[in-house]
């Protein structure tokens, strides 16, 4: 009696996320993080009224292959089509846009060459920065790299746009010869600086990694794709959460 | 002006200096690595890169100096560069590890998922030039930026301190001329495979090379190498307690928002600037061994003690502890990222690698010791 009671819940459980993903709401269960590591101090004050007013908001989002989500399929699998479902279902009634402007392989330097084209030109309340990888990479001059970030995102303030940086991916297997940390220490530094919103990706996932959620390294071929797609539907629930923080 | 009929006792504060730099240079080359928040960097704009540049110029100097003095160019020449040499032969084969190393993580970390963060295996595609170019310096591996800054200042070493023994002036305007060219117009060398300048940027950090040359050979001459004046103590430590309290605000601001971080605006960027060694780091760093060499004399006991002699050995023998150092890093950090980087397991290495520092200072001093002949035992003999 009370095993058949529980079978029931278990497969009612099932339903839930079934129905979620009828109604075109993702809602990627079990990718929760702490508050800290999604909330930041600056705000976006743009996007907020825009959203209490409830104008037409367009959301740029600016990066480097990651972006494109090209390990998923890209176009709707990639974290800035999962933050626009996750954005409209958040705010129901006022219509929300967000352009993916991923470019694998770029620089700091070469995403900035293009920041007026392709995100201002876009007229966007918020344009999201995915930035620092290729740089990390490549090792680019550090000083050239801050000053950077720090030219772009007064670019986008001056243009009365709101501004968000994401910070690299948790890569455990190339942290050995990629050296990630000063190029970190550098985005979190400007954005403190500059006051941009700063998306702490690394320590999200390597938050997911180190509470079991996903396993980033040793990946099976077969299963990486899968990987990437629910790693990127959970990023853009966070990026959704941390935008909810800065309009508050 | 006339010579030293003896060869002065060699200044203990040098090779504990330069241990000390050594351990913190260890300590800086494994990333994320807890221990580096309590390095010199956290209470300084400088760190222990300019120290170990600085006391390089300065033995340097005293060893290669007095051959210069004594014996001639060529003979002064000819020492200087078997030790370039050695830097060499340890730097291609730190880069042989780093190969390893990368083709390993390419084949662990093979995801579309970091497609961008493979491309540090780029070099690999093209392996006939990018071997060529590690033999030219040209191409630097991450981590391994250092060596190629010491075997260019070496390698120009011997006709620097042509110079310097005219008269220090000599040396020190043209090479401040350099500094504050780089400074001005950011001259740089370029790396392979994207033009990127060096890490760190030989135009800018010979400069303190020389430097510390010119204290050098005041001190092998016997000179006073600070002006005398009370004052010139009581400035430096005024400077470094002002960088020092400014550096801590900047620590304690990224552990604890809300508390202020002074002058970040102003000096952030400049004090990140290890690249082209940016005057903020220099005034410092210079600051700094001002006050080291007021707070601990010379004929200080502490350097001659139990608790210093360890460090002072790895001083002494800087270019084997400083080459295994990197090579303890690199392993160090593989097993944090591979296995894990537990607070527990961080501490376990960097206390493994620097008992593993000491006990090769130690090995190498017995072996320098033991295999000396007999009858000049009595003589010691300098390290480098």
């Amino acid at each position: 009696m009370a095993l058949k009671h529980l079978r029931s819940l278990i497969a009612l459980g099932a339903l839930v996320p079934l129905l979620a993903l009828a109604q075109g709401t993702p809602a990627p269960a079990g990718c929760e993080v702490p508050a800290e590591l999604v909330q930041d101090d600056p705000t976006f004050p743009i996007l907020a009224e825009r959203l209490k007013t409830k104008q037409p908001v367009v959301v740029v989002v600016i990066g480097g292959s990651s972006t494109t989500g090209r390990a998923a399929g890209g176009g709707d699998a990639a974290y800035p089509h999962e933050l626009e479902l996750a954005l409209q279902h958040r705010y129901p009634g006022v219509p929300i846009t967000v352009l993916n402007k991923g470019v694998a392989g770029e620089t700091a330097e070469q995403m900035a060459a293009r920041m007026e084209r392709d995100a201002i030109a876009e007229n966007p309340a918020l344009v999201i920065w995915e930035v620092g990888t290729a740089d990390a990479v490549r090792a680019t001059n550090l000083d050239e790299f801050t000053a950077t970030l720090q030219a772009g995102i007064t670019q986008l303030h001056e243009h009365r746009i709101d501004a968000m940086l994401v910070d690299m991916q948790y890569s455990p297997d190339t942290t050995s010869v990629i050296n990630f940390q000063p190029y970190l220490d550098g985005l979190h530094q400007i954005g403190d600086l500059a006051d941009a919103y700063v998306f702490r990706r690394y320590d999200i996932m390597k938050h997911w990694s180190e509470a079991g959620v996903f396993n980033f390294t040793d990946v099976p071929k077969s299963e990486r794709r899968e990987l990437a797609t629910k790693v990127y539907a959970c990023l853009g629930e966070r990026l959704a959460d941390a935008i909810d923080y800065a309009v508050r | 002006m006339a010579e030293p009929a003896v060869r002065p006792v060699r200044d203990l504060r040098l090779d504990f200096f330069r241990g000390l730099s050594l351990f913190l240079i260890f300590i800086d080359h494994i990333p994320g690595n807890i221990l580096s928040y309590f390095t010199l960097r956290s209470v300084a704009f400088s760190d222990a890169a300019e120290a170990f540049i600085f006391i390089s110029g300065f033995t340097a100097a005293i060893v290669y100096g007095t051959v210069l003095r004594q014996r001639g160019f060529l003979l002064s020449a000819a020492q200087t560069y078997r030790r370039v040499w050695q830097l060499y032969v340890a730097h291609v084969f730190l880069f042989m590890i780093f190969t390893a190393e990368v083709s390993y993580t390419l084949n662990a970390a093979d995801n579309p998922m970091y497609a961008e963060e493979m491309g540090v295996g780029n070099f690999l595609n093209e392996p006939h030039v990018a071997i060529i170019e590690a033999l030219l310096l040209r191409f630097q591996p991450t981590f391994l930026d250092i060596l190629p800054l010491y075997i260019v200042m070496l390698a120009g070493f011997p006709f620097a301190m042509v110079l310097v023994q005219r008269h220090a002036l000599w040396a020190l305007i043209p090479s401040a001329l350099l500094y504050v060219a780089v400074q001005r117009w950011g001259w740089a060398l370029h790396l392979y495979p994207d033009g990127h300048p060096w890490f760190f940027n030989p135009l800018a950090w010979q400069f303190l090379f020389v430097i510390g040359a010119v204290c050098g050979n005041f001190q092998a001459l016997g000179w006073r190498v600070l002006p005398e004046g009370r004052w010139i103590p009581w400035l430096a430590g005024g400077v470094v307690v002002f960088c020092a309290l400014v550096s801590l605000t900047w620590l304690i601001h990224s552990i604890y928002d809300p508390f202020p971080p002074v002058l970040a605006q102003e000096l952030w960027r400049p004090a990140i600037d290890k690249t082209n060694l940016s005057p903020v780091r220099l005034v410092n760093f210079l600051a700094l061994s001002v006050v080291a060499v007021s707070v601990l004399p010379r004929d200080s006991a502490f350097l001659a003690g139990r608790f210093a002699q360890p460090i002072v050995l790895c001083g002494q023998n800087s270019l084997y502890i400083f080459c295994l150092g990197i090579l303890l890093a690199v392993l160090g950090h593989f097993v944090l990222a591979e296995v894990t980087d537990r607070l527990l397991v961080q501490l376990l290495v960097n206390a493994a690698g620097i008992v593993l520092m000491i006990s090769a200072a130690f090995i190498i001093a017995w072996y320098k010791k033991a295999s000396r002949p007999a009858a000049s035992a009595a003589a010691a003999r300098p390290a480098e």
